[in-house]
């Protein structure tokens, strides 16, 4: 389960499973000392672990920097927000995954 | 602008020289990985699904940011094909990170933002993953994708090898 900062970078490693921030370098988790954001981006990779549906997606978390405001992570066994939203997404319907990254 | 107040101003540096930017470092970053990876990243993905439900899975953490014991050997800084072993133990006091391709100064602070076994410790505690792997690996800035193989053939064994189902790869 990757973790990424440049977005071109995450399309072309081709992993299995990648998300990608637009976050400075040295802050893939945030900022210093903010749990719930840490523990936010944390959430995002292990849904993203356990429920990406096939290899090679790349799913943009939405948080601006220094911007966005993170509630506590509730149930750790439900799947995040920003990531299940980010899958429902992938319909696979029809659709190269190719293009589904490029739209994503 | 000499080359120590800028590092004193805690930006980052290339080669010790170029101050790097976000823009700037996004095009470094991009020209010195995007053709390795069009050559490397061919053919299948792999594909392993989680065999067992997150709460009964090992994690592990390897980290490029540089991280690494404080009493360990630090990277070279200009680029350096060899990896760091780092317990799940190690607290904020016991660790170091020598890169300089980054600004490091929140991360010195808060080693969570490059390498977040705390938070990791915490999952842990809470049972929201089932064991944290008692090792972790670091890396450092290496620029030849083709320099680094020997070192990820070895982390990719050890991980193997340990029983860990999960690795989180996080960037610097």
């Amino acid at each position: 389960m990757a973790l990424g900062l440049v977005k071109e970078v995450a399309e072309a490693a081709r992993a299995p499973r990648f998300l990608y921030l637009h976050w400075p370098f040295g802050h893939a988790l945030g900022e210093p000392g903010h749990v719930a954001q840490q523990r936010t981006v944390l959430h995002d990779m292990l849904t993203m672990a356990t429920r990406a549906p096939r290899p090679g997606l790349v799913v943009e978390l939405p948080y601006r920097w220094r911007r966005h405001a993170y509630t506590a992570v509730r149930d750790w066994k439900s799947p995040s927000p920003a990531v299940s939203a980010a899958l429902s997404s992938f319909t696979g319907h029809g659709v190269t995954e190719e293009a589904q990254r490029k739209s994503a | 602008m000499r080359i120590k107040e800028m590092k004193a101003g805690g930006s980052a540096v290339l080669f010790g020289v170029i101050p790097v930017g976000t823009a700037f470092g996004h095009w470094v970053s991009k020209l010195i990985a995007l053709p390795q990876l069009r050559r490397l990243a061919t053919g299948e993905i792999p594909w392993t699904p989680l065999r067992r439900p997150l709460a009964q899975s090992t994690v592990a953490l390897v980290s490029s940011g540089g991280v690494h014991l404080r009493s360990d050997r630090p990277f070279n800084l200009n680029g350096d094909p060899t990896f760091r072993i780092i317990p799940k133990g190690a607290q904020q006091a016991d660790l170091a990170i020598s890169h300089q391709a980054y600004d490091k100064t929140d991360a010195l602070r808060d080693i969570n933002l490059v390498f977040p076994i705390e938070r990791l410790r915490e999952l842990e505690a809470e049972r929201v993953i089932g064991r944290l792997s008692d090792v972790h690996y670091g890396f450092g800035l290496m620029g030849s994708a083709k320099r680094l193989m020997p070192a990820i053939k070895e982390v990719a064994r050890r991980i193997k090898e340990s029983g860990v189902d999960l690795v989180l790869l996080v960037p610097a």
